[in-house]
């Protein structure tokens, strides 16, 4: 009787184990299918059920439109957000993780002041400021950007911090290396896994975003989702807005396969 | 002779603190020589290296190696390295490169300094672990690791804080003898910080912190033997504590009157210390020191302590004394007992610090306590009173 149950126990964990990944595996694809069909298709009416006539007019048509330079100005933004917000969240998840200020709330709840107000709120308010400061469009949206991407930097490097233990620098600084050293040869080092999701989390607020991108740029930045969000809104061709829609979701989702793989084989080293 | 490492007058007050966590201490470390510092929690144990090691400044004081002031220097370029009681291996290198570290700092190449870590890791019996992580290694081995690493550094002076106090009994122990390898084969100048009386029993000298302030430095076996303060007695532990007066030379309680060696400096008020080996039990008709009855029978280690409450007169509080017997002894709780005490050149008086001239008289009359409850004892003692 009793060696029945961890037989049942462990047949239902392989099934969890298998079901949960397909579910979120089939999560993803549900709402990117219709769009890799339409990506595929020449000719789609309303009522048929699958594309009628196949092809790349799709494609053509955003080359067409400037799909390439704009994934470019959206890849741009996004580094640039990423350049600025990390090393900022770093420092100040570094400060928070390791309660290093004697008031962590007020810092904390400034942060988030961003994330828990309208964005169009926000951008409209910093709007009016860089206006009346003379900046320019493309350095007032990867600003405005940054300030937005810095809650997600923060909170991910706060939670890496607070596992890491301080005294690994101090233990670093006894065996001989600065104040920097230990920081750049022990810390970031074991941060790793943190700073690539802070960076990979600022990149995205500045690939993806919009709001920002057409408040602040006034219409002047055109990134992927500006061509989106005006394919989608005025043309009515589905199969470019479709194009688009899954030429601006192939980089980071590449890159989220890639960042997956190298963290698993650096865990199965691990384990090895 | 010019000391390895000297730690002279060093005062220092954590931020907010009320009181002073060291005060006017003075450690002076020989070349090769192993001390140990020994304290309860909060004794300022742990500062006092973290002084040393320019993680902390003192308020007041100096650090010098080999007679040179190195306040003014960092930790970094301070001859000396710390282990400090978590392993905190770095976990992105693996255990060859962790040993490798501070070789790879001072700018020799990766294959030279591997070869070197190779060597230490060989030394701590590890030498097959050099390609792992330490998130793969056991906690003795993790230790093993820090220590390779920290002896990898190079440095003058070592100084380990309760490196081992993580580890269970036998892995200690094993860590102990790795420890006597060690200095065996490469004669390190070490400053160990402990509350284990085994652990501080590995060096040379043994300087007891108590509440920041050194109250003694010796060896071990002074220590056991004759500790100067009642503080460094209790914290050494096993002594019987017995109030009473010191007078040409002995020491008169209500157990009577004992000749004391002529180490023994104190005149006056003096507690006299009596270790729990040093007395024996017998029977009651055999002409002991004096008689009683056992309260109670305690396990400790491989010997028992018995508990004996001395015959007294109704008018006085009980006496107690702890009395250390082979296992096995036949004696219950309720038996009655002769306690003897062995010749006066095993016992040993301190300063009395909680008593004054005026009530010395009385204070030879009062209870024995027994150190390990000794405080407790005084306290009920003097509300007896």
């Amino acid at each position: 009787m009793t060696g029945h149950a961890p037989k049942r126990w462990g047949a239902a964990h392989q099934s969890r184990r298998t079901v949960i990944p397909a579910l979120l595996v089939f999560w993803l694809i549900i709402p990117l299918t219709p769009l890799l069909l339409w990506a595929g298709a020449s000719r789609w009416s309303g009522t048929a059920r699958l594309p009628q006539d196949l092809g790349f007019r799709g494609w053509q048509e955003a080359l067409d439109t400037g799909m390439i330079a704009a994934l470019a100005r959206s890849g741009l933004l996004g580094v640039a957000v990423a350049l600025i917000a990390t090393p900022l969240g770093s420092m100040a998840g570094r400060a928070l993780g390791w309660r290093l200020l004697h008031r962590p709330a007020l810092p904390s709840v400034v942060l988030l002041a961003p994330v828990v107000l309208a964005p169009f709120a926000v951008a409209m308010g910093l709007d009016v400021v860089i206006l009346r400061l003379g900046i320019p469009g493309e350095v007032a949206v990867v600003l405005v950007l940054s300030v937005f991407a810095l809650p997600y930097t923060t909170f991910t490097m706060r939670a890496t911090y607070l596992g890491l233990d301080p005294t690994l620098e101090e233990q670093a600084r006894v065996l001989g290396a600065s104040s920097r050293q230990a920081r750049r040869c022990v810390t970031l080092p074991a941060a790793t896994t943190g700073l690539v999701t802070a960076t990979g989390l600022a990149f995205l607020v500045g690939w993806s975003d919009y709001a920002v991108t057409l408040l602040i740029g006034g219409g002047q930045i055109v990134t992927a989702p500006m061509l989106i969000g005006s394919s989608a809104a005025g043309s009515g061709n589905d199969a470019l807005t479709s194009t688009l829609a899954i030429s601006a979701s192939l980089p980071p989702l590449a890159a989220l396969a890639v960042f997956t793989y190298t963290a698993s084989r650096r865990r199965t080293a691990a384990h090895s | 002779m010019t000391a390895a490492l000297n730690l002279s007058s060093i005062t220092h007050r954590h931020p907010g603190a009320e009181h002073p966590t060291l005060v006017d201490v003075d450690l002076e470390v020989q070349d090769g020589e192993m001390v140990a510092v020994l304290g309860p929690s909060g004794s300022g144990k742990t500062t006092l290296l973290r002084v040393a090691a320019g993680l902390e400044q003192p308020k007041s004081g100096d650090v010098l190696l080999d007679g040179i002031s190195v306040l003014a220097v960092p930790p970094e370029r301070r001859d000396l390295t710390v282990m400090f009681q978590k392993p905190h291996l770095f976990p992105h290198l693996s255990v060859l490169d962790n040993v490798a570290f501070a070789d790879r700092l001072r700018g020799r190449s990766r294959s030279q300094s591997r070869a070197a870590a190779q060597r230490y890791l060989d030394l701590v019996h590890l030498g097959d672990f050099g390609g792992r992580r330490p998130r793969q290694l056991s906690g003795g081995q993790e230790q093993r690791v820090a220590l390779a690493r920290a002896l990898a550094a190079g440095r003058r002076v070592m100084l380990l804080d309760e490196p081992f106090s993580a580890l269970d009994t036998s892995l200690r122990t094993s860590m102990h003898q790795l420890l006597g390898e060690v200095r065996a084969a490469l004669d390190p100048t070490i400053v160990i910080v402990t509350h284990d009386l085994d652990e501080a029993g590995l060096a040379d000298r043994v300087a007891v912190l108590v509440e920041g302030r050194v109250e003694q430095c010796d060896s071990i076996e002074t220590l056991y033997a004759a500790p100067k303060t009642l503080a460094v007695a209790r914290l050494v532990g096993g002594f019987n504590e017995l109030p009473g007066r010191v007078k040409s030379g002995a020491h008169h309680s209500s157990l009577g009157s004992f000749t004391l060696p002529s180490a023994v400096e104190v005149e006056g008020p003096a507690i006299l210390l009596i270790r729990k080996e040093r007395l024996g039990l017998t029977h009651v008709d055999a002409g002991p020191t004096a008689a009683g009855r056992v309260v109670q029978i305690r396990q400790s280690g491989p010997h028992q302590d018995v508990v004996v409450e001395l015959d007294h007169p109704p008018t006085r509080p009980p006496l107690r004394v702890d009395v250390e017997a082979r296992l096995g002894t036949s004696l219950r709780p309720g038996d009655r007992t002769g306690v003897v005490v062995t010749p006066s050149s095993v016992l040993w008086a301190v300063h009395d610090p909680g008593a004054h001239e005026s009530c010395a008289a009385a204070e030879a009359l009062v209870t024995p306590a027994v150190s390990d409850h000794a405080t407790k004892n005084r306290a009920e003692t003097r509300s007896a009173r």
